[in-house]
Parts: structure tokens; sequence; C-alpha cells
């Protein structure tokens, strides 16, 4: 389907595991993407038809880097107490503009990329609420990254077997 | 789209992109690493209930004189206040544990009456005198209240050396020397209450 799903996947397999230990810390760092995204989106789509394709690159590694330091750096005035812990994630948004650049996702259709950040937030915020209420139950390990990975793995699970038991889909 | 227009783009978005970032880093540094003091110091300072005290009492360390005590050493201290009033003396203390110097941070009130104990620095055995640095700690919060009179002088040490105070487990020599850093801090508040608590207080 695209160049390199794979990659794309798993820069948000990262984020996905490390930054949903707390639903609140999970939104945040969304709320970062979107913005990032969507700057980077804008910048890019005036940019595009002037640059040769040599320069694109160079210009998209610009742009990433720039929005993505000055996002972070606002969000630590914000709240230096919330960002803390998702710092190093923050970081990790430029890398996923380049690779997403790199995929095309912003020459595909609105509803496409639409599509694609409602899931990463929900995805996001839903596993960042199960893990908190999971950790305040009892189990702590729901709050580490092997609970994480336990956790997506169960809900990957129990998504194949809901699709598989519905054979009409 | 030319390769000449292209390089003037570029050249234009670096430098519009560091001088952004420049900028922006110029202008929250202070404020970021003010923050980052403030969540450091209330983190290490939880061992005075919160409302006890507004002041920064990191940012104003006490001068201290006749800092070498029998059993330990004097660091450093802070006073918290509240509306100006001195609430609590916090001291640092450097006391020769089992295996190597353990630091204590050592919270006393404006009676002398002690209001908490944490542990900053320790080498301990992992597992038995080390469990003095767990936080909140249990073996700890059980010296709060008591002061230089309570329990009196022979009180303060092992029940096994004829005191009040159980040890931790399998760790004799740790506790002796915590109780003894502790001890000392308390009557070393009661000898020089006045340089640390200033004017104020009146008992």
């Amino acid at each position: 389907m695209t160049k390199s799903q794979g990659l794309q996947n798993s820069l948000m397999l990262a984020p996905l595991i490390g930054a949903t230990t707390s639903w609140a810390a999970a939104l945040g760092l969304w709320l970062m993407f979107i913005v990032v995204v969507s700057a980077y989106g804008a910048g890019m789509w005036a940019l595009r038809s002037r640059l040769v394709p040599i320069a694109r690159l160079l210009a998209c590694l610009l742009l990433s880097a720039t929005l993505t330091s000055c996002a972070q750096m606002a969000a630590q005035l914000w709240s230096l107490q919330w960002h803390q812990p998702v710092a190093l994630y923050a970081g990790l948004i430029a890398l996923q503009c380049v690779v997403l650049e790199y995929n095309d996702f912003f020459q595909s259709p609105r509803l496409d990329r639409l599509r694609l950040c409602a899931l990463f937030g929900a995805l996001m915020v839903g596993l960042g609420l199960l893990r908190e209420l999971i950790g305040n139950g009892g189990l702590h390990l729901a709050t580490l990254a092997p609970g994480g990975f336990i956790l997506l793995g169960a809900l990957i699970a129990a998504r194949q077997a809901w699709t598989r038991s519905t054979p009409s889909h | 789209m030319s390769r000449v227009s292209s390089v003037v783009i570029l050249v234009l978005l670096a430098g519009l992109g560091i001088g952004a970032t420049y900028l922006m880093q110029r202008t929250s540094a202070p404020r970021i690493a003010a923050e980052q003091r403030l969540i450091d110091s209330r983190k290490l300072l939880d061992l005075l209930p919160a409302q006890t005290y507004d002041n920064q009492p990191l940012e104003q360390p006490l001068a201290l004189a006749d800092i070498t005590l029998p059993s330990s050493t004097l660091l450093g201290g802070y006073l918290a206040t509240k509306a100006g009033q001195p609430s609590a003396v916090l001291l640092r203390s450097q006391t020769m544990g089992y295996e190597g110097s353990i630091e204590l941070l050592i919270a006393i009130d404006s009676h002398g009456k002690l209001l908490g104990v944490k542990t900053l620095k320790q080498s301990e055995t992992p597992g038995l005198g080390g469990k003095i640095a767990d936080w909140p700690n249990t073996w700890l919060q059980g010296f709060a209240g008591k002061s230089r009179s309570d329990p009196d002088d022979a009180g303060w040490a092992l029940k096994k050396d004829q005191g009040q105070f159980d040890q931790v487990a399998g760790a004799t020599s740790t506790s002796r020397a915590v109780i003894g850093a502790i001890h000392d801090a308390l009557r070393y508040f009661d000898e020089h209450r006045q340089q640390l608590i200033g004017s104020g207080t009146h008992d």
C-alpha cells in the first residue's frame, strides 16, 4: 500500500507503549502530535511545489526539527511536571513527520489523514485509560512497559477473535 | 521550481528555524529551570506537611557553627517559614554507617520536636540497612514527635543498648548511626535555637 508502512507503524508503537502510563500523558502527547503534524503539513504544502526533490528532503528535516523543538519547549513551559515522563516520545514526533512525508501521507486524501490521526488518538487514550485503571486497581505491572505490551497484545487478540466470530464482515 | 530558488528557500527556512528555536529557548529556559527547582524541592521536602511552610527553604541555606557533633557532622541547614514565622528547621546530617556514610535530612519544628527524617544518601547493605532509604519509611516515622527531652538522653539508643528504640531488622550498626545522628541534631537544635530560628519564637 505505502512504501514503508512497517516503519510508520513501529514509530507509532513506541509512544503507544511508552507514553500511555496515564491517560493524561497519552492525551497530551497526542495533542502535541496533532499540532506539530498540522503545522508541518501546512508548511510543506506551501513549500513542496517550490522545491526540487532533493531540497524537499532537507526542508522536511528542518521544518520537522524546528516545529518539534518549539512544541517541546512550549509543553515544558505549560506544565513541566506532566511533560517530563513523555519528553522522550515528544522528540520522536519529528521522526514521525519525516516518515509520514516519505510515505506520502500529506498527499493522501484528507479523510485518510483524519482517520489515521483519530485512530492513533483513540488507541493512545484508550490504552492509557486501561493501563491507569488496571494499575490503580492493583496490578502494577500494567503501568510498566511489559504490561503495556501484554495489554496491547491482549487487545489485538480480542479484536481478531471478534472479527473472526462475525463472519459477515 | 528551480535550483536557485530552492537553495534560497532552504537557507531562509534554516535561518527562520534556527532563529525561532533559539529565541524560544532563551525566553523559556529561566522559567523552566525555576519550575524544575520547584519540583525537586517539593519532592525533597515532602517530609514537611505542605501547608506548614510557604517559602523556598533550599534557596536560603543557614550558616551553621560548630558543625562537628559527637557522632555526626552537619552539612547544612535550612529554615522553613510560614508567613514570616519560622515553622521548621531542616538539618542535613552525615554519619558513619555500617558500609559507608549516611546522609540524613532531619526536620525539627520550632519547639524542638522531630517532624520527620529522610535518608538522602546511603550505601548500606541492600535489604537490611538499605531499608532506611525506603520512602515513606515506617521505621524513620517512629521518630516523629520525639524531642531531646522525650526520651531523655539515656533513652536515645537501641533497646539492646538500654534505650527505647527498635532497630531495623538485621542492621544494628545502621540503626545506631541513624539514632546517634538524630539525637545529635536535636541536641544541636536545643543549643543553637536562637541562631537557627532567629527572633520570633518564644517558649
